[in-house]
């Protein structure tokens, strides 16, 4: 065991280290593409509205796996140009966290009490600044646990790119694997990794809902 | 952007595509059943009085539900090889015990959600407590939980497709089998996309209908 480690520490951490760069980069990009399309849709914009309430739709009735083909197999083949399994895996994990954190960013919006924004309204507030000082800070605290909710999603999914032969850490442990077939302290390990990782992030997203919306319920993350 | 349509070799595969439908659909079921079963059971631990059996249960949720499901099923499929079980198994086992945790989260909370008033009544009563669980408190609590189960049912048909990682011939495999075969690789994946969408679409509904109303003594539909 101890040998195995050591051995392949260096491929096992780079594999980590894609791994966490893939579930960041597409836990930043992702959630900054969800702000236009959750307020599109809170806002109800014509056509605009529509096609943001068609692309979450969509999404969350797509597997992941799927979108990752989509991504690197079916696109690339509609519009003639060449891809690699980590940019695809990217652009695939990006489109769909942004899908499912649209989602919980437009439920936070619509809790935001009618009673607040009639009384922002009431005191002379234009409808931009209704948004902006009221509805969005309230609602962005209440779509807070949520969010880490798909963090943490997000960061278990990443070992899907394994399947279109990315080597983060899933597919580097595999690739181990193939040459040394040890996968029962191999697989603990990645295990180990991914259960310290996630809990990591329910913890940070349970103390920063802590520090912003003391006043809202603790959080109750869905994993 | 110069992509020539061709869909008749997928038509032609059409076969290929259905079984592959129907195993999805097959594992589908079995990870629900398994995961509705494992989460009864620990949901119900969690929820429990005593002590043991809720650290248990937390155990369980968060030890199970921060790894990812693909690992769960390589567990059995690569970590258990000796047990050489076939691979439709080792993904129903890893879709149960995954899906298991989440169920077993809504479950918990579908019985904290039931007041205290209710089992004290039933025992006032002179049910037993098994008799009380079965009659009184499980329906409650099902009703309580039924459009999230809805939601983990369709999660669990689109998890399902993992499978395609140790050769199950579920619907994802089967597109790539197609795939190589006839190189329609955008009307393949398009196809299968369409499939799943339908597949959830209706799943949810289904299981909105076939759960018990959300409030008692009325039926809808």
């Amino acid at each position: 065991m101890g040998e195995l480690l050591l051995h392949n520490a260096p491929f096992l951490l780079a594999g980590l280290r894609a791994t966490l760069a893939l579930a960041g980069w597409s836990a930043l990009v992702g959630t900054l593409l969800a702000i236009p399309v959750a307020l599109l849709r809170y806002l109800d914009v014509p056509v605009l509205g529509r096609v943001c309430a068609f692309y979450i739709w969509f999404i969350r009735g797509t597997p992941l796996l799927v979108v990752l083909l989509l991504a690197y197999f079916a696109l690339p083949a509609l519009f003639g140009y060449r891809t690699t399994a980590a940019s695809a895996a990217l652009v695939g994990f990006i489109v769909f966290l942004a899908a499912y954190a649209a989602q919980d960013m437009l439920t936070g919006l619509q809790s935001v009490p009618r009673g607040l924004i009639e009384g922002a309204a009431a005191l002379g507030l234009t409808r931009f600044q209704v948004i902006r000082l009221v509805v969005a800070p309230l609602g962005a605290r209440i779509a807070l646990p949520a969010l880490f909710g798909q963090y943490v999603r997000m960061f278990k999914y990443t070992s899907v790119a394994s399947a279109l032969g990315a080597t983060e850490l899933t597919g580097s442990v595999l690739l181990v694997n193939g040459r040394v077939f040890q996968p029962l302290p191999l697989l603990g390990i990645a295990a180990l990794v991914y259960l310290v990782v996630c809990l990591a992030i329910s913890l940070a997203g349970r103390w920063l809902h802590q520090r912003l919306a003391p006043d809202f319920a603790p959080a109750t993350p869905e994993g | 952007m110069g992509y020539h349509f061709d869909w008749a070799p997928i038509w032609q595969h059409r076969d290929q595509i259905a079984s592959g439908l129907l195993v999805t659909i097959a594992l589908s079921i079995a990870g629900l059943l398994g995961a509705l079963l494992i989460g009864l059971v620990v949901g119900t631990a969690g929820a429990s009085r005593r002590r043991p059996a809720r650290v248990a249960a937390v155990l369980y949720v968060e030890g199970v539900r921060n790894v990812p499901l693909l690992l769960h099923i390589y567990l059995w499929f690569l970590g258990f090889s000796a047990l050489q079980l076939p691979a439709f198994l080792c993904a129903a086992f890893g879709l149960s015990i995954y899906s298991g945790a989440y169920a077993a989260e809504l479950i918990r909370t579908g019985l904290a959600s039931v007041p205290a008033q209710q089992s004290e009544a039933a025992s006032a009563l002179g049910l037993k407590r098994w008799t009380t669980l079965r009659f009184v408190i499980y329906p409650q609590a099902l009703r309580a939980i039924a459009p999230s189960l809805a939601s983990l049912a369709s999660q669990l048909i689109k998890d399902s497709s993992l499978a395609s990682v140790v050769a199950v011939g579920e619907l994802a495999y089967e597109a790539g089998a197609v795939d190589a075969d006839t190189f329609r690789t955008f009307e393949v994946y398009a196809t299968i996309t369409l499939l799943y969408l339908l597949l959830v679409t209706v799943s949810s509904h289904l299981i909105l209908r076939l759960a018990p109303p959300a409030t008692p003594g009325r039926r809808h539909g």
